[in-house]
């Protein structure tokens, strides 16, 4: 009797141990695949997830890692806590120059633009009021919740507070930023400008400061403003040279100047990281007319076919496969 | 002396120099010891990291001191609110017995398993104008999202469980028949509870809160997404540690753990240890 339980429970046990052994197989076969990790910025999610999947269909060896959220925030994880990143691609490219070049980073190419608006649902108060002509005064009413992503994390913020410094120039309204600002509780205030969006379409925000593409891509409504106010068109960058906003610095307490320049967003391949080669790759994908670049013109983000970069000498530093997508427009 | 006998009892052979350990007893301080450098390393290392200079450049701070001071406020208020409500749940549980019962008990601990930002999008997205209960909250001009109210909601959420099911074993702990009793005597169902269950479980009631306000503190993922301003204590840390590096947020981090630690040996210390019910 005794020998017979044995037996059962021999077999039961070795079915288990062989299930086991099955899953740890199958779990080190996906491990098995090379990762590249891409730190970006968070308005970037929507068109980097559609290329991440075109390039990984492509490239099965391959697994893109993505991680998102402020500009500022990310090239920090790199520059700050050494955390290991293959690529940094920035809503602001020169969020890449003062924080990654020249330790982290060797170039930078400029690969898109983006301008800002305000975003709104159908459910906002005021909805059915808003142009182009009144926001300023609607985002002052008392009872609007409206709100920008923290400048000290992300680009869009900065850009956020630089619009609306712009508009008190450009409509000739002075005191225009200090009464807007004394709208908008710090509760408003939100690590990452994609956040805001759940924001917008729960109903706890009224309007808020999102870049054009993030609007189109996730069916919001939007205000579009002047092009003297919005912040992308480089030929108004004298304009917008007028905006300057305080962000905090390297650590608690000091502060670095941010001027206004029209929204370029960079990307760069970070110094000795994990998987430089795979990096190449997919930056090759990312970069080519008809790969990447035609995603994020399809997802309502104007990029710059061929990309550019500010020199012949930065030019001749990008990898060999980069240096023929890649032109010189200082 | 038979064989089988020197196996089960743990005693040296008579005359032998050595005391032979319990190998039994070998692994259970093994396991302790692991267990306790396991918890306590990480930490001592954090508590040590810092300079004295950047301890006391941060604990100067004055968002700081506001963020720690926010975290103790919300945190106590979550374990009020649970103190308030969960007693007579706790009781109820403790006393009645009716279908579905174990039911009722697993979703006082669902909180406990729920993925942490979970629970702040679904308060979210249920207190937002979009949702029937949102627009109720809306007319009785309650706030949630970036308010203290939005934040003692999620902590009063994930911290419910811990002591509901404190007091409910201290509860059970309590002979229903003394219950009884005071009830034959003519005590009605108040006086019952006030003068002789109360006095037999407050013990079970005060650790319940130290484990509710312990649980509420520590809580990040649920309070980032209902409110990143105002700051608690612990999204300072993880903003600091983002934005300007572990050298910054450490003393934060330092300056909550001895905060916290105080508190609840203080409260531990007024809690007398003492054997259950004579």
């Amino acid at each position: 009797m005794e020998k017979r339980m044995n037996q059962g429970q021999c077999r039961w046990g070795r079915i288990l141990l062989a299930a086991v052994l099955m899953v740890f197989l199958a779990a080190a076969t996906t491990v098995a695949k090379e990762a590249v990790i891409i730190f970006h910025a968070g308005s970037l999610t929507v068109p980097l997830a559609q290329i991440e999947k075109e390039f990984e269909a492509q490239n099965p060896d391959l697994d893109i890692q993505r991680e998102a959220g402020g500009s500022t925030k990310m090239a920090r994880m790199i520059s700050e806590l050494h955390k290991p990143a293959d690529i940094m691609a920035s809503a602001d490219y020169k969020v890449i120059e003062k924080t990654l070049m020249p330790k982290y980073a060797d170039w930078n190419i400029r690969f898109a633009t983006n301008r800002l608006v305000l975003c709104y649902t159908d459910q906002s108060r005021f909805a059915d009021e808003i142009t182009k002509d009144n926001w300023f005064d609607i985002l002052a009413r008392e009872k609007v919740v409206w709100g920008h992503s923290d400048p000290n994390l992300d680009p869009c913020g900065y850009r956020s507070l630089m619009v609306l410094q712009l508009a008190e120039i450009f409509y000739n309204q002075k005191g225009l930023y200090d009464r807007l600002i004394a709208n908008r509780p710090e509760a408003n205030v939100r690590p990452k400008s994609v956040e805001l969006v759940s924001l917008l379409k729960t109903g706890h925000m009224d309007y808020a400061w999102e870049y054009r593409s993030v609007a189109v891509q996730h069916e919001l409504k939007f205000v579009e403003l002047d092009d003297h106010i919005n912040l992308g068109n480089y030929a108004y960058d004298d304009f917008y040279k007028q905006a300057n906003v305080k962000v905090s610095g390297k650590k608690p307490g000091t502060w670095i100047t941010r001027t206004g320049q029209s929204c370029t967003y960079g990307v760069t391949m970070v110094k000795e990281s994990p998987n430089p080669k795979g990096a190449e790759r997919f930056m090759t994908y990312l970069l080519d007319p008809e790969g990447g670049m035609k995603v994020l013109e399809s997802m309502g983000q104007p990029p710059f076919i061929p990309c550019r970069v500010a020199s012949e000498a930065e030019l001749k530093t990008l990898p060999a496969s980069l240096q023929k997508l890649a032109i010189v427009n200082p | 002396m038979s064989k089988t006998t020197d196996d089960a009892l743990p005693l040296p052979p008579p005359g032998s120099g050595r005391r032979r350990v319990d190998p039994f007893l070998g692994i259970a301080l093994a396991a302790s010891a692991i267990i306790m450098a396991f918890i306590l390393l990480p930490l001592v290392e954090m508590v040590v990291q810092p300079s004295l200079e950047d301890l006391r450049e941060t604990w100067s701070d004055p968002d700081v001191i506001r963020a720690i001071g926010m975290s103790l406020y919300t945190s106590g208020t979550a374990a009020l609110i649970a103190f308030v409500f969960g007693t007579p749940f706790a009781y109820l549980m403790a006393r009645k017995h009716f279908p579905g019962k174990r039911l009722v008990e697993s979703v006082v601990d669902l909180p406990i398993m729920i993925p942490h930002p979970v629970v702040g999008i679904a308060l979210l997205s249920m207190a937002g104008r979009h949702h029937w209960f949102g627009r109720i909250l809306d007319q009785l001009n309650i706030q949630i999202m970036g308010t203290v109210t939005g934040i003692v909601c999620v902590l009063t959420f994930v911290g419910l469980p811990f002591y509901i099911n404190a007091v409910k074993t201290g509860f059970e702990a309590v002979p229903a028949r003394l219950e009884t009793v005071s009830r034959s005597l003519g005590a009605s169902p108040w006086s019952t509870f006030f003068r002789i269950t109360l006095p037999l479980a407050w013990r079970s009631m005060l650790v319940g809160l130290i484990m509710c306000m312990a649980r509420a503190v520590s809580e990040f993922g649920a309070v980032v997404i209902v409110a990143y301003h105002p700051m608690v204590a612990p999204v300072m840390i993880y903003e600091r540690f983002t934005a300007y590096g572990l050298k910054y947020s450490q003393p934060v981090a330092v300056g909550l753990i001895m905060v916290c630690l105080v508190l609840f040996l203080l409260l531990r210390w007024a809690s007398p240890r003492k054997g259950g019910i004579a």
